[in-house]
Parts: C-alpha cells; structure tokens; sequence
C-alpha cells in the first residue's frame, strides 16, 4: 500500500503535468491564432494564462507543506526541488505565449510579410521540445531528457536564421519594418521556451540521476 | 583516519551481529551511525572501546585499528582506550555525587590528586561543554539535582577531563526534549573541532543536521558509508533511501 507521502506526491507530479499541458496548449493556440491573426482566438490565451498561474500558486504550496511536513530526502527531495524550479519554467512559458498572442494586435494593422516560413519550423520545433521535455518528467527520462537539451542550439540557429531574413526584408522593403519587428519578438519568445524546456530537462536530468548539467557543471568539475 | 575496521565479524555465541564491516572514520568529524534496532550499530559503536568484551562469549574476528594501532591486540593497554575513546549513553549517568567530583573522578583515577590542577580540568572541561558559567556556583550540589540536558552535558564534560581523542555517542539524545537536543548537537558540532566524534542515533533528521559522514546498517552489515550530503540526496543503495525516507519495511 502506497504510504500518504507517496499519495501527495504523486497529487504534484499529476498538477504539474496538467499544468504542462495547459502550456503547451497556450502555446499551440497562440501560434496558431498568429498564423491566422485572429484577434479571437488570442484573448482566449488570456484565460488560459489564469489557469497555469493558479497551478502555480497551488504546486508551489503543495511542495513548500510537503518539505516542510515531511523532510524529504534522496529522489524524494530532488523530485520536489525540480518540482518547484520547472513550476517556475512552466508559468513562465505560458507568459510567452501571452506575449506572443498580444503581436497579433500590430501585426493585423501592418502589411502581411509574404514568406516567413522559417518562424513555423521554429515553432515546431519549440513545441515538440517542449513536448518531449514534459514526457522525459512523465516517465523519469534522462535520456528523452539528455536529447532534448541537446536540440537547444538548433532552436538557436533557427533564430539567427529568422533574424536574418527579417532584417533582410526591413532592409529592402521599409514597409514591412511594422510586421517585421512583432516576428522579430515572436522568434524571441520561442527561443525562450526552447530554453525553460532545456531547464526542465536539466531538471529531470537532477531528478533521475541526481546529476547537475546546467552550465555544463560535469565538465567543470573534471 | 583515525579508526579503521577490515573484515570486521562479530558473533554473540552463535548469532553474528556485526558481519564483515569495513569502515574507515575520519579525524575531527561526525560520523553518524544510522539504521532500524536491532541492526547492530550500538553493537559497532561498543567495538571501538571494547565495551563488548564486558558481554559474555563475544567472539571478533578482523581489525580494528585506531590511529593504526589494533585495539583488540593482547599488548594493546585496555586502560588507556578505554581514557582514549570515552562514551556517552541514552540516559545521562550522572554519578550520586557532587558536580565537582563528577567531572574530578576520571583524573582521580589517573591518579591527580592535587586540588589546584583538578580545579582547573574540572573548570575547563565545564566550560568545554557551556555549562560553567551557569553552575559555577553550585559545584558542590549533588550532580542529580541538574536537569537531563545539563546531566549529559556534564556527562560530556566527565569524560572530556580524560582529554579522550574520540567521543563515541549512543543515541545521546535520545532522552531530551527538542530544545534540550538542538543545545546538544550544538555542543557536538562545537567539539568536534578537537574530537572526532561517533554518534549512533535513531533520529534520521539529527544525523542529517550534524554528521559529516554518515554509515547506514541492516541487519548486521554496513550498507553504505558516505557524506552526508551523499546520503540523504543521493544514496546508490536502494535499502539506503528506503530507510532514510521511511518507507522501510
């Protein structure tokens, strides 16, 4: 028979995971509301938004009376410390997807930019970080987990890439400079959920395996 | 190191208590015995000052050396260990006698006798443990009007008039109250700047608070000796974590 502890932890672990998929939600209808600039779908982020800062609140709480009550230790203290850091990343990526829903407003006023293609494979690619990042916590996998922070550069370049061409376009058409700087914060703010996906996986990384990789700590202490 | 068991067995006639134990302790720290009764860490702790030898047909085989030397050897002077590695229990023995002599009887027996010099390690084996200044003037009451907290810390200053270069603990306490045992292991964490000390101890969040290393026992065998900080985020031995977070059993 599972003792209360295990009970209440997994209660967080099963928040954290609905929360997750609030956010990935958000993001997803974010995106989309962007590829059809509809200012409708937009506001519902707003919504959504209120529910993942609720989770927050709420997971935080949870771990701060488990600590508090039960003294962890081990797997037990590292599962509700990771708990804690990815609530953070979690809330913090449903703000970039309100970000990204609120660009929709300047983007509707300006000219359409014709080919921007490379941002929709970006965004792709964030979504299935992200996607993957939530799993690898699901199952405790720190090698889904390992993979995943190895894509974060390819999110990076993806960035660079779109700079370019929307610097490009700014440079040759002046007129496109209205749409072309909100995109510009689109592909910032999807570069930075690739980064919290990455601090997730760090996360379950010290979860699973009780190793610290951020800041490439392994090798330092080589 | 400063004590180092190789192969360590130890049987009380046929039941063996203590099975193949190798542990290395280090000087100036606080080693935490930790595991469920009966698993024989109270047993281990009594091994490094031959308490054991008091019990009828203990048979030890393997080593235990302190400072490189083997404790259970027949030339090892049994009088001296006993000076070297002194030892604190559960309840705090206090002897039915004043404060003063208490803390005096150690060097007594080591044959001090003049006054000014016991005056002066009973005064600063007092002070050793923080309790001087409040009973300075009481000396001469009889040791078991203090209260239990002060009792072990006079317990602790008793044997610290030996000058011991080891204090071995024994669920210490155990038979305090929380305050009584938070002043202890301050008193602990203070000493072992110049003692090395062993604590066995059932209070898992205790061990966590004040050891250094920590050795988890089951069933008569060291499962995993560690640092602290390995052990209570880290431990590799699944018995480890299920002990230390309560799900043993």
């Amino acid at each position: 028979m599972d003792r209360h502890f295990d009970e209440e932890l997994h209660k967080v672990k099963k928040d954290l995971l609905e929360m997750a998929s609030l956010v990935e939600e958000s993001i997803t209808k974010s995106l989309e509301a962007l590829k059809k600039q509809d200012i409708k779908m937009a506001s519902e982020i707003q919504e959504i938004d209120h529910q993942i800062d609720k989770f927050e609140i709420a997971i935080e709480e949870q771990c701060i009376e488990l600590i508090a009550r039960h003294q962890p230790v081990g797997a037990d203290l590292r599962f509700l410390i990771g708990v804690i850091k990815m609530n953070n990343d979690l809330e913090r990526m449903g703000d970039h997807a309100v970000n990204i829903a609120s660009y929709i407003t300047y983007l509707i006023e300006q000219p359409r930019i014709k080919s921007v293609s490379n941002i929709w494979s970006m965004a792709r690619e964030v979504k299935e970080m992200l996607n993957d990042s939530v799993k690898s916590f699901m199952d405790n996998d720190a090698t889904r987990a390992q993979k995943v922070c190895e894509r974060d550069s390819v999110v990076d370049e993806m960035r660079d890439e779109t700079i370019r061409i929307l610097l490009t376009y700014m440079l040759e058409q002046p007129e496109t400079i209205g749409s072309a700087i909100p995109l510009l914060l689109v592909a910032k703010n999807l570069e930075r959920i690739a980064d919290l996906s990455t601090n997730i996986c760090e996360d379950v990384i010290y979860i699973a395996q009780a190793r610290v990789i951020k800041h490439h700590a392994e090798e330092k202490e080589k | 190191m400063i004590i180092k068991t190789a192969n360590l067995n130890l049987y009380y006639d046929k039941f063996q208590a203590l099975k193949n134990v190798n542990l290395s302790i280090k000087e100036n720290l606080i080693t935490g015995i930790i595991g469920p009764s009966g698993c024989g860490k109270s047993t281990l702790l009594r091994v490094f000052n031959r308490m054991n030898d008091l019990i009828k047909n203990v048979k030890i085989t393997g080593s235990i050396l302190i400072d490189k030397k083997d404790i259970y050897s027949p030339v090892y002077d049994l009088i001296l260990l006993r000076k070297n590695v002194g030892m604190v229990f559960q309840r705090p023995n206090a002897f039915p006698i004043s404060i003063f002599d208490n803390v005096a009887y150690g060097p007594r027996v080591w044959g001090i006798s003049d006054k000014k010099t016991l005056i002066e390690i009973v005064e600063r084996s007092l002070a050793a443990v923080d309790l001087f200044d409040s009973i300075k003037d009481r000396l001469k009451d009889s040791a078991l009007s203090l209260s239990a907290e002060k009792k072990q810390r006079l317990c602790i200053a008793r044997l610290l008039a030996v000058e011991p270069q080891i204090l071995l603990m024994d669920e210490p306490c155990s038979a305090l109250d929380p305050i009584a045992t938070g002043k202890i292991e301050e008193l602990m964490i203070e000493l072992k700047k110049k003692y090395t000390i062993i604590i066995v101890t059932h209070n898992m969040q205790q061990a966590a608070r004040i050891a250094d290393d920590v050795g988890f026992m089951l069933l008569g065998e060291l499962i995993e000796f560690a640092s602290a900080k390995k052990i209570f985020t880290n431990p590799l031995d699944k018995r480890t974590f299920e002990y230390i977070s309560g799900r043993f059993g």
